[in-house]
């Protein structure tokens, strides 16, 4: 782990050094903006750091599948895709789901549907977490800043290794793009990653069934078993929430925005909060429904028409009042929340 | 200390280059910088602009809808930031168009006349130094065709 002092980078460039901090050692990618630098800047570190290897594969199906491949044989491993792309890595995550495998992939949401935009969205919550057929047994990050998506790229390989789930971080291209000064300099220890099948043995991961009830027991168990992770990998932001009557929810570079505008909101002393879910899977029912019970009224902030929404909806047991900004694949500033709360 | 920098041009009129120098002599001050590009689908022709944020706290959100000082290289990238309206200072090549011919000043230099001109302001309000700013310039650009002319511009832009 390096522990160089403030630099000046991008996201993409920050994605990458989180990868070979991590220990990852191959990246299988097919280029889609706003994501692409991400497979050019692993491309280039590959130049020169020898231990380093990629494969620009037909399509985002085949660098799945590949990351696939390669975790069972005990290579860290990941791939990086966006849009369409993260459309078409569902086969694979799906397969991963199913076979417990540790893929990471890293999610550059842009503005959908079909191709959309090519710079920015929160489109994608959906995709990442419930995309495949199955049940969306995933672990979902949304960092909001560079320094975050250093950090949770790093826990994403961590955690994918260490409880046999796939991973993914879901950024947009707003973070991929953006260069700001990042300060790396916090340790983080790797867990190894070993063979899930060594050579010369014989082992049968299974993604088929015969029979419902085979399924049916084996989902029962990992289901279970992330409800274990949840307790331990679960994170979640509460900022100036004491005494607050309007709860915002925001995820990802929107809570950014959102932390910016509960500050300038309470120094005019309105008791506005923000409750910002780091992890969107496992989610944070409990702090949501605490803070759900002190609250006048919930405000959703987010680039998409509800996606965020339903995923407060699903996990709310407490009647409250939801309102919320939408803005589909559009940025949203702090001056923009700040104006939602001029009567208030 | 919050200042927010549009600059916007035409694809390949060197917009990013400009946000590169200009953040990393800030940088230097000691000061958190944000730059954020944005472009569309074109491979050229197309509006570039370039968001940045200079300041004395951390930078939670890279772009905003009100600069404080907006720099505009193009008839097209004028009409695309109409609605980003500049609190402090607008540098508008309109307004710069005799000066520019007067010195002979070719197209592909335009950019270095208004990073001139922004290294003085910025200078003036304590955010960058800009020998700095030269010292920069020098080292992505020294050894390229064209040098002697692009100095000459910038030098120009720090007059005027």
């Amino acid at each position: 782990m390096k522990t160089d002092k403030k630099q000046f980078m991008t996201g993409a460039e920050v994605v990458v050094r989180a990868c070979v901090d991590a220990g990852a050692k191959m990246m299988f990618g097919y280029p889609i903006t706003p994501g692409t630098e991400i497979l050019s800047h692993w491309i280039r570190e590959a130049q020169v750091n020898k231990d380093l290897k990629y494969l620009q594969t037909e399509d985002e199906i085949a660098a799945g599948f590949c990351v696939c491949g390669a975790v069972l044989a005990g290579e860290k491993t990941f791939t990086a895709t966006a849009g369409p792309g993260t459309v078409l890595m569902q086969d694979a995550l799906s397969m991963a789901d199913g076979m417990r495998l540790p893929v990471v992939v890293i999610i550059v949401q842009r503005g959908g549907p079909s191709s959309g935009t090519v710079i920015y969205s929160q489109q994608e919550v959906n995709l990442a977490i419930h995309g495949g057929n199955g049940e969306g047994l995933r672990l979902v990050y949304s960092p909001s800043n560079l320094t975050e998506l250093y950090e949770y790229t790093r826990l994403a390989f961590n955690n994918a290794w260490k409880y046999n789930f796939p991973a993914v971080v879901l950024s947009d291209g707003f973070l991929m793009k953006t260069r700001q000064l990042v300060d790396l300099g916090f340790k983080i220890k790797n867990f190894s990653a070993e063979p899930i099948i060594s050579e010369n043995t014989q082992k049968n991961i299974r993604n088929i069934y015969t029979f419902e009830e085979e399924l049916g027991e084996k989902l029962a168990r990992d289901k279970k078993d992330f409800e274990k992770m949840a307790d331990e990998v679960v994170k979640v932001v509460s900022y100036k929430v004491v005494g607050c009557e309007i709860l915002i929810v925001a995820h990802g570079i929107v809570a950014g925005a959102a932390k910016e505008a509960v500050d300038i909101l309470q120094s005019q002393g309105k008791k506005v909060g923000l409750f910002r879910p780091i992890t969107l899977s496992p989610f944070s029912a409990k702090e949501l429904n605490d803070l759900a019970r002190q609250v006048k009224k919930i405000w959703v902030v987010e680039s998409s028409m509800g996606q965020l929404r339903d995923l407060v909806k699903q996990n709310l047991d407490v009647s409250v009042e939801i309102d919320g900004l939408y803005k589909p694949a559009e940025g949203i500033g702090s001056d923009e929340i700040v104006k939602l709360f001029e009567s208030f | 200390m919050l200042l927010k920098i549009l600059l916007s041009g035409d694809g390949g009129q060197g917009i990013q280059l400009m946000s590169d120098l200009i953040c990393r002599a800030a940088i230097q001050r000691g000061f958190f910088v944000s730059h954020i590009p944005n472009y569309g689908l074109e491979q050229r022709g197309g509006v570039s602009l370039a968001f940045i944020q200079i300041s004395d706290n951390e930078i939670a959100y890279p772009k905003f809808s009100k600069p404080d000082i907006a720099v505009i290289l193009s008839p097209q990238a004028r009409e695309r930031v109409r609605n980003y309206e500049s609190r402090i200072m607008n540098y508008d090549i309109g307004e710069h168009k005799d000066v520019l011919a007067k010195n002979n000043v070719s197209q592909q230099s335009y950019n270095m006349f208004f990073l001139g001109l922004l290294s003085k302001l910025l200078e003036e309000k304590n955010i960058l130094q800009r020998e700095k700013v030269f010292e920069l310039l020098k080292e992505k650009l020294g050894k390229k065709p064209n040098w002697e002319e692009n100095k000459k511009t910038w030098l120009l832009g720090i007059k005027n």
